[in-house]
């Protein structure tokens, strides 16, 4: 696993990246979200793509 | 038309405003361009999270082309229609909850033009996803795996595309009359119903939407699409447009 092929695996984290930097300036923005918002964060931060997923789906009210 | 392009331009601002236009087609590209690289890195990722069996990884056999790009088609069938339904099903219910649609029910708009907008941005939302989704695991599948027809991966993913869009359409359906969620699970239940009774009696309902995804594989491995499926999709799609534009009318005030 030593010759981790970055031109392959980097677009995957840039867009992973992506993603939760979206969510977390969203989720900045929010006036209301469901829930404490520092679980949000944690769902943004650790949560890879699910954890995205269940922000911008269920996190949100005003969808 | 006038109307409805200003309601179209209401809707897709809608979309950008809850960063709907931005997540979900790139949640699609990388449920898409993960498939090949699991595929291809299927025996370091054995090797690394479990004791598997050296034989195991010895056998392992990269899949074709054709069957990988099948199975970044199939994360949309799942976890894909999940994201569209999820993100589509406050487009009617939400209005009629915060008193919107009395609102623009007032306006000299005719329903058909309301539903026909949210439906065409959601349209906007699921093409920019299922086409950006699909270009980057065919670039994948094509870099690892091999070569692809680029004409069979169009058509294979305008056919899911259009299996997607009736699960969009039954969701903006059911929420004309239930509450976001609600409608969404709906959409989501009769898609999955759908899908089982087609696969139990393949022979006798052909003519199903359900019969999409599998159409579109078989477009993919080199086969020839019908037109069943495809015109029966069409129909439960300007239905579902239909009833939830004559559901919407009735929140008119009366004169």
């Amino acid at each position: 696993m030593n010759d981790i092929n970055w031109g392959l695996i980097g677009p995957l984290l840039a867009l992973q990246l992506l993603l939760a930097v979206i969510g977390l300036i969203s989720l900045a923005k929010a006036e209301q979200v469901r829930g404490p918002r520092w679980m949000w964060v944690l769902f943004l931060v650790f949560g890879n793509l699910l954890g995205s997923i269940a922000y911008f789906t269920l996190g949100r009210r005003d969808l | 038309m006038r109307k409805l392009w200003t309601l179209y331009r209401r809707e897709l601002l809608e979309a950008v405003r809850s960063y709907r236009l931005i997540w979900v087609p790139v949640v699609f590209i990388i449920l898409g361009i993960m498939q090949p690289l699991v595929a291809y890195y299927m025996p370091d990722i054995l090797a690394a999270s479990s004791n598997a069996p050296a034989a195991l990884l010895e056998s392992y056999e990269l899949p074709g082309a054709a069957t990988v790009m099948a199975q970044a088609l199939g994360q949309y069938g799942t976890i894909g229609m999940l994201v569209l339904a999820l993100a589509a099903m406050n487009s009617l219910a939400g209005e009629r909850h915060s008193g919107t649609a009395e609102l623009l029910m007032a306006k000299p708009l005719s329903p058909v033009s309301i539903v026909a907008a949210k439906w065409a941005a959601h349209l906007t939302v699921l093409l920019l996803a299922v086409g950006l989704g699909t270009a980057g695991a065919a670039y994948y599948t094509a870099l690892l795996m091999g070569h692809l027809s680029w004409s069979a991966v169009a058509a294979a993913s305008l056919l899911y595309a259009l299996w997607l869009l009736c699960a969009v359409s039954l969701t903006l359906f059911f929420s004309a009359w239930l509450r976001g969620p609600a409608a969404a699970a709906l959409a989501l239940l009769l898609a999955a119903g759908m899908s089982l009774v087609q696969s139990l009696l393949p022979a006798q309902t052909g003519w199903l939407p359900a019969a999409l995804p599998g159409l579109s594989a078989a477009v993919l491995a080199g086969g020839a699409a019908e037109a069943g499926p495809v015109i029966c999709a069409l129909l439960l799609i300007i239905a579902c447009i239909t009833g939830a534009s004559l559901q919407t009318g009735r929140h008119k005030l009366p004169n």
